[in-house]
């Protein structure tokens, strides 16, 4: 068996655990993470929700129930997590948009409005009300954008397409990468004659230069930019994740890319290694410390059984909010269904409760009670307990 | 107002199966469909064509017409039957008794059987478990429930028969007496049709009570619930039935990608009013399991319950009823057709169809059972060979459906049901059950100018409520977390609202 050891191992690269792991190795410890394939970030809008309970996010976060993981992170550590997380995406040329004293709006593709608090700022300039008068262009042949969808609901809009040669989000993006590709775009652009005062596209602008792409397109055509975010492959979720990701490699972390954790070698307190099957032989890493940010269902975190709820890894305790036939309510648009309040409980230094080992911390969807479409904090709850777990787990190896 | 000779009301095999047969002997009929073709039992069923095994204890009447019917539907069907055949297994504690006058009975019915050791039947179907006793082999198949009504409609509306789907009959007008037509609703518009014919034929199955009330008439009727799911694969290419008295869980049937298994039996009294419960999945997957072992930790796609229209009986326990059927004369010029199975339904056609020409005192003989079903070419499936031939622009990955394929039944049909689409293709009948490429397929009907973005933004909110509906009760496991990332899309990325 390989050995491998390192201060803090992190399991799971989403928002969370690149969060944590960003933090740790800006604090020079040699932490490394272990994901088993690409995070559910990358299927997500990129935006990051903190609260839509409320205009004010901050706010919002008081009307959330008692056990909400929220309330184990102080208002100040909150601000500092989302400050920060605005300083790296700036860093890594992907600038986010929006003020954390406010929540903003989101056009989505059926023209209805999504609440978040922080946008990449190819979506900056998305109309905050029914006012705006938008020109729409789609791309001939993409399955995942109709934009009469939207022009159904908003007067004074029209739109175009495009015929790029490629109909799939991810051929697009890797296609606006491409100079003359973006140069033939805006010279078709110029010579649509577009009356309306912004232009909306859907989220296909690059692969990871959005940012630079819109602000080129908004100078030569003169008008507002802007993105709308798709279904999956979603090319705003995935520049998030590159984003964070690249920043984690450049402070000098390690990603174990594509090795699922199939076991873990522990004590009776403390938890040893974790053992990935490779090539060959499987590996132990060992570590002092452990980083749980798996995410829920989608996540592969969680795993429901027709009877019960379990943790895939430590085999954790995991709170079950009911039998199966209450998992669900019977309206499908309630947001009401119990399963989003299943996972794993934590305590104040985000260790789970009622597990005997003392060096492992958990953070983002995974937990309990978090409701995330509910309560509209997605990203927002993985930033805030990403960073605070880390806190905590620093606290620890000191 | 539209005048024709005979009215059907309903689209289920049997009222199809009337249209076909009225349309063979020349006789002009219009039918009417609230829903869908095969939107009752017809299409809440396993889809198999029963070779009367699962009867022949029970009751022998039934048995016989299954497999009469058995050999006529593989003959005038070659391309949409699928002649997979079916075992009869045993397991360890299951009564021999019950075995030998399953046998004996088979005999007597002239109903051809093989009896196989364990082993042959393990070479036969490798999934199955390893402990059983022994199988018997009978001509089992298994059919497409909604294309089985589609290939029946096609000789009508070749013949000028007259189908409206979507169409409520709301009433049945009466004249001295006698019903001499019924008004429709447009379940879209709200229009109001008046259809105006001799004879009215009531083939609404577990609704005929209700339409029979219509025109102060009676249909004595117990409804009978049976629950069924759907695995996301293939996991036998037999249709696998436990030799032990009809009971919960023993049927088990392919069907293209998926298997489907139940059923369980239960009366119920409003057939609108119907939902399946978790325990009823957690029955038929352990039963099911009992027979093929992998059963058990399958995914299963979607959970649902269909509503059997049995003749009234004493009988207490609804699986004792006869599975037989009955045409009642309302002497009105009503005539009702309940009972029956899904594999009877030509026979059932015929009867009733008999019936109406002695009435019209004509003697056409009836050709059913030996012209072949038309229109099996186009409506053979979609099968595998064609999909792959086809990977440009695919709308539906589970099933690997092309936009082109859809473009294709938009144009041909001119439908506004993204329904019409999936029955005719697969799309969104895989493990994500539209999740993803019902969005899509509203968003080309748009494009084609065929709905506008309201309708389809009210259609989009109505499919996800039934969807859920339907696998509402099979969520644990890949499919809980597949039903997560549907909901995220739609209620996150796509904001659509609560209300």
């Amino acid at each position: 068996m390989g050995v491998t050891q390192h201060d803090v191992i992190i399991i799971g690269a989403g928002v969370a655990g690149l969060t944590a792991g960003t933090l740790l190795a800006e604090r020079g410890l040699d932490v490394a993470l272990v994901a088993k394939g690409e995070p559910t970030a990358c299927l997500s809008t990129g935006c990051v929700d903190i609260c839509s309970l409320d205009h004010e996010p901050l706010h919002g976060i008081s009307h959330l129930p008692e056990e909400h993981p929220y309330h184990l992170v102080s208002r100040g550590v909150i601000r500092e997590a989302l400050i920060r997380f605005q300083i790296i995406m700036e860093e890594m040329m992907l600038p986010y948009s929006g003020s954390l004293e406010n929540n903003r709006l989101v056009l989505s593709a059926l023209g209805t409005y999504k609440t978040t608090c922080l946008a990449p700022v190819t979506m900056a300039a998305a109309p905050q009300n029914d006012d705006d008068d938008l020109h729409i262009i789609t791309f001939t042949g993409l399955k995942d954008f109709y934009p009469s969808y939207i022009i159904a609901r908003r007067k004074n809009s029209s739109f175009s397409a495009y015929n790029a040669g490629v109909s799939t989000t991810m051929g697009l993006a890797a296609n606006f990468e491409r100079e003359d590709f973006l140069d033939s775009f805006i010279l078709w652009l110029e010579k649509t004659k577009i009356r309306e005062s912004k232009i909306a596209l859907p989220a296909v602008l690059g692969l990871e230069s959005a940012a630079a792409i819109v602000k080129i397109i908004e100078e030569r055509v003169g008008k507002k930019v802007f993105e709308i975010p798709t279904i999956p492959p979603s090319m705003p979720g995935r520049r998030l994740f590159n984003a964070l990701k690249d920043y984690f490699r450049k402070k000098g972390g390690t990603i174990y890319w594509s090795w699922p954790v199939s076991g873990v070698e522990k004590t009776k307190n403390i938890i040893e290694a974790v053992i990935t099957p490779s090539e060959g032989r499987p590996n132990s890493l060992n570590a002092k410390a452990f980083i749980l940010a798996s995410g829920s269902f989608v996540g592969g975190g969680l795993h429901a059984r027709r009877d019960t709820i379990v943790e895939n890894i430590f085999n954790l305790p995991v709170f079950n909010p009911g039998k199966r036939d209450d998992w669900f309510d019977s309206d499908y648009f309630s947001l009401n269904h119990t399963i989003g309040k299943a996972g794993i409980i934590a305590d104040s230094s985000f260790r789970p409760k009622d597990a005997p080992w003392e060096n492992i911390f958990v953070c983002g969807g995974i937990l309990a009670h978090t409701e995330v479409l509910k309560n509209g904090c997605g990203h927002g709850l993985a930033l805030a307990t990403g960073h605070a777990a880390a806190v905590s787990c620093i606290g620890y190896l000191k | 107002m539209i005048k024709t000779d005979v009215i059907i009301i309903g689209g289920g095999a049997t009222g199809c199966g009337i249209a076909r047969d009225l349309a063979l002997r020349g006789i002009p009929h219009c039918l009417i469909e609230k829903g869908d073709f095969a939107a009752g039992a017809t299409g809440a069923c396993h889809g198999l064509l029963h070779s009367g095994g699962r009867y022949v204890v029970s009751d022998p009447v039934a048995a016989k017409e299954c497999y009469e019917e058995n050999i006529i539907l593989r003959k005038i069907g070659e391309k949409c039957v699928e002649q997979t055949g079916g075992l009869f297994v045993r397991l360890p504690g299951d009564s021999k008794l019950y075995r030998d006058r399953f046998l004996k009975s088979c005999d007597k019915l002239g109903i051809p059987t093989e009896i196989i050791s364990s082993t042959k039947a393990l070479d036969l179907v490798p999934n199955l478990n390893p402990e059983i006793e022994e199988a018997v082999k009978v001509p089992d198949c298994s059919i497409d429930p909604f294309r089985l009504c589609m290939l029946n409609i096609v000789s009508s509306q070749k013949r000028d028969g007259i189908i409206f789907i979507r169409h409520k009959v709301t009433e049945i007008i009466k004249e001295h007496g006698r019903c001499v037509g019924v008004k429709a609703a447009d379940q879209v518009s709200g229009e109001l049709r008046e259809i105006r014919g001799n004879v009215i034929i009531n083939a609404t199955g577990a609704w005929s009570h209700l339409v029979a009330r219509l025109a102060g008439d009676e249909v004595p009727l117990t409804l009978s619930k049976g629950s069924l799911v759907i695995t996301n694969h293939r996991l036998t290419n037999m249709v696998i039935n436990r030799m032990r008295p009809s009971a919960d869980g023993d049927i088990i049937v392919p069907n293209e990608a998926v298997c489907l298994a139940g059923t369980t039996s239960m009366a119920v009294e409003d057939p609108d009013k119907i939902r399946i419960e978790s325990q009823e999945v957690d029955t038929i997957i352990s039963e099911a399991g009992r027979m093929l072992p992998h059963f058990n930790d399958m995914r299963v796609i979607r959970a649902f319950s269909g509503v059997r229209p049995l003749l009234k009986s004493a009988k207490s326990d609804s699986r004792e009823i006869s599975r037989g059927f009955q045409i009642i004369d309302h002497g009105d010029g009503l005539f009702s057709i309940v009972g029956g199975k899904l594999t009877t339904f030509r026979l059932m056609a015929e009867k009733m169809v008999d019936t109406v020409m002695e009435h019209f005192k004509l003697n056409k003989p009836c050709e059913t059972a030996q012209l072949p079903l038309e229109g099996q070419e186009e409506l053979s499936g979609y099968p595998l060979a064609k999909r792959l031939a086809n990977m440009k622009n695919i709308i539906c990955e589970c099933e690997l459906v092309s936009r082109a394929e859809v473009e294709r039944i938009i144009a041909q049909t001119g439908t506004r049901y993204v329904g019409d689409i999936s029955h005719r293709t697969r799309l969104g009948m895989g493990p994500c059950q539209g999740g993803f490429c019902t969005f899509r397929a509203l968003g080309i009907m748009q494009e084609k100018s065929i709905i506008s973005p309201a309708q389809s933004m009210f259609a989009l909110r109505d499919f996800l409520q039934r969807r859920f509906r339907g696998i509402r009760y099979c969520l644990w496991g890949d499919q809980l977390r597949e039903e997560q990332l549907v909901e995220y899309i739609y209620l996150g990325i796509l904001a659509m609202e609560r209300k």
